[in-house]
């Protein structure tokens, strides 16, 4: 009887609350340059609170969206029609001679790959990007634009312990346009947001932002005459841009507006699994369980 | 088979041409270019040169996976709790320094307020001993505490959350649509059919013409009522059901039957049963449905059902 109060009162001590810290008995080693004590392994930070948007995904959205795009496919899929002779290095003939590639762009010719569970379009990043032009002349005007990003994401470069988190990135100029850009300069900034930032970026910007913005009904879609196998139709990825009046919405940044010397607008680039033709329209249906509204002008 | 085959051409806008299809419609064009249509028949069905009859045509009908998506996040488990408290732990033990002056103006009660919290905080995850105690005047404590309490009251906090249960729960009211709200819920209808009490998803015949998933949409306003708005997910089916034959006569050929089930949500309003047919209805989870329906029809649904 007085073992199981026992053990009762052990069972109910809480997991989440802890108690004092072990003594310290040896030292850990110092970094020389930092001073700072070094942990005996990489210490690494996950997932901290439950994702409340993760898990609508999860229980609710991805059934959908497998519906909703599924096609339908008996048996394998044939094979792809072979219009031209194929190069044969053996021959002869065409040993020597220049192997061009055939038939042109194939970018916007490859097929969706078939409907399974396991690739059921999800969201794999949002990209979130600013230029800003007056770092041409001068580059510390980056530095607004950067701070602006950092309040909103909460990124830093390696932060958690993750070598794969990149932080604020500066964005240089790659060629040269007259006048404007050169290659090699500073002109922009962009963070890359996975996980559970992203699905936080998402919910603020679903809940705070879009609803609030004045002229804002949903993204305009392309007109249906539009290109179906350009690299942007088939790379599933959704773009639209906030002007810089909307960075205010943001509860992030709304609550020290006056600490910014300027806003910035940003694009932002809902990245997804979905590839192949009709990529985009799948990642349209994805980014539009999230309440993101679309609107055909 | 052959009735199997005529299932498919029937079904055809939904499903992509199967070989199968497309043999059966060239059957068919010969067929009007000259042949007779019993030896078309015969010769198609070589196996069975003694039947002349053509199977009677396959029975089809739609039924709706009507669902209510979960209200509330889901509850972790005490495991869960206990690994994000103890990433939570690590994240602030190594977070970069909070830029105080940033964010507020340096004394004001926004950020006395923040302070506090941030200590309560701090105690929560590390403990009161690994905190250092700043030495603040017992007055000024006080009366810090006292303007937090005023400026909180004045937003407006510390109002009540509802509770995540609601009463429907309590009471075992199947019919609420607010019961379970952690849960995916089905609509499943109770129908007398032969003179048996069966208990289903809502289901109808599809007429002639009709796209299968407007057939759907169109048979669930006829059982469960216009008071309520839903929402057909795919043209797809998600499932399929064929029902046991009943063996009566051996010569006589039963029709085959075929049930697809289309996914629905229901966006607003509540179902009011039309027609003496239906008798009953309840909103359930998938494990509060299987000891309700028949065993046969279990298997059938049990994979579009969702578990969570």
């Amino acid at each position: 009887m007085r073992n199981a109060v026992v053990g009762s009162a052990k069972a109910a001590r809480s997991v989440t609350r802890f108690g004092r810290a072990p003594p310290v008995t040896k030292n850990l080693r110092k970094d020389p340059r930092s001073g700072l004590p070094q942990p005996h392994v990489p210490i690494i930070t996950r997932q901290y609170a439950p994702c409340r948007l993760e898990d609508y995904y999860y229980s609710t959205l991805q059934d959908d969206l497998m519906y909703l795009t599924y096609k339908h496919q008996s048996g394998d899929r044939p094979p792809p029609r072979q219009i031209r002779l194929t190069f044969d290095p053996n021959d002869p003939y065409s040993k020597f001679r220049h192997n061009p590639p055939v038939g042109g762009s194939q970018i916007g010719k490859k097929p969706a790959p078939p409907s399974t569970p396991e690739n059921v379009v999800r969201l794999e990043k949002i990209s979130l990007h600013t230029m800003v032009k007056e770092a041409v002349a001068n580059r510390s005007s980056l530095l607004p634009a950067i701070m602006q990003l950092r309040a909103l994401t909460g990124e830093t470069h390696q932060g958690g312990g993750r070598h794969a988190v990149e932080g604020i990135q500066i964005v240089k100029g790659k060629k040269s346009v007259g006048g404007w850009i050169r290659p090699g300069i500073p002109i922009g900034v962009k963070v890359d947001l996975k996980g559970q930032a992203m699905y936080d970026f998402l919910g603020t910007l679903v809940e705070f932002v879009l609803p609030r913005l004045r002229d804002f009904n949903g993204v305009i879609l392309p007109p249906q005459s539009s290109s179906t196998t350009s690299p942007s139709a088939v790379s599933g990825v959704v773009s639209f841009g906030l002007p810089p009046s909307a960075m205010v919405f943001f509860p992030q940044i709304e609550v020290n507006v006056d600490s910014y010397p300027k806003t910035y607008g940003m694009h932002i680039h809902f990245v997804t699994n979905a590839t192949g033709q009709g990529a985009q329209d799948r990642a349209r249906a994805l980014v539009s369980g999230f309440q993101i509204p679309f609107l055909r002008r | 088979m052959h009735s199997r085959n005529a299932a498919r051409c029937i079904t055809r806008r939904l499903a992509a041409e199967s070989p199968l299809a497309c043999s059966f419609r060239r059957s068919l064009a010969t067929e009007a270019q000259s042949i007779p249509e019993s030896s078309t028949a015969s010769s198609a069905l070589s196996t069975a040169p003694v039947r002349s009859k053509r199977p009677p045509r396959p029975q089809i009908s739609t039924a709706v996976v009507l669902n209510r998506s979960p209200l509330l996040t889901r509850t972790p488990s005490p495991f869960e709790n206990a690994y994000y408290a103890y990433q939570a732990r690590i994240r602030r033990a190594l977070h970069n320094p909070f830029p105080y002056d940033f964010y507020f103006k340096q004394g004001s009660l926004l950020e006395t307020r923040f302070n506090m919290e941030e200590k309560a905080r701090e105690w929560k995850a590390f403990g009161r001993d690994f905190v250092e105690e700043e030495f603040v005047s017992e007055e000024k404590a006080a009366a810090d505490k006292a303007a937090v309490e005023q400026l909180a009251q004045q937003e407006g906090e510390g109002e009540e959350l509802l509770p995540r249960q609601h009463e429907a729960d309590a009471t075992g009211n199947r019919k609420s649509l607010d019961r379970q709200g952690k849960r995916n819920l089905y609509l499943l209808l109770q129908a007398s059919e032969n003179g048996k009490d069966v208990w289903r998803f809502p289901q109808g015949g599809v007429e002639k013409g009709d796209l299968l998933h407007q057939a759907a949409q169109k048979d669930l306003y006829a059982e469960c009522g216009e008071h309520m708005d839903s929402w057909i997910v795919s043209r797809n089916p998600i499932g399929v059901y064929k029902p046991q034959q009943p063996s009566a006569s051996a010569g006589e050929a039963q029709p085959e039957h075929a049930v697809f089930f289309f996914k629905g949500h229901i966006l607003a309003g509540q179902v009011r049963p039309q027609g003496p047919a239906i008798k009953d209805f309840a909103w359930l989870t998938k494990q509060e449905i299987e000891p309700l329906v028949e065993k046969d029809y279990w298997e059938g649904i049990k994979d579009v059902l969702s578990d969570y």
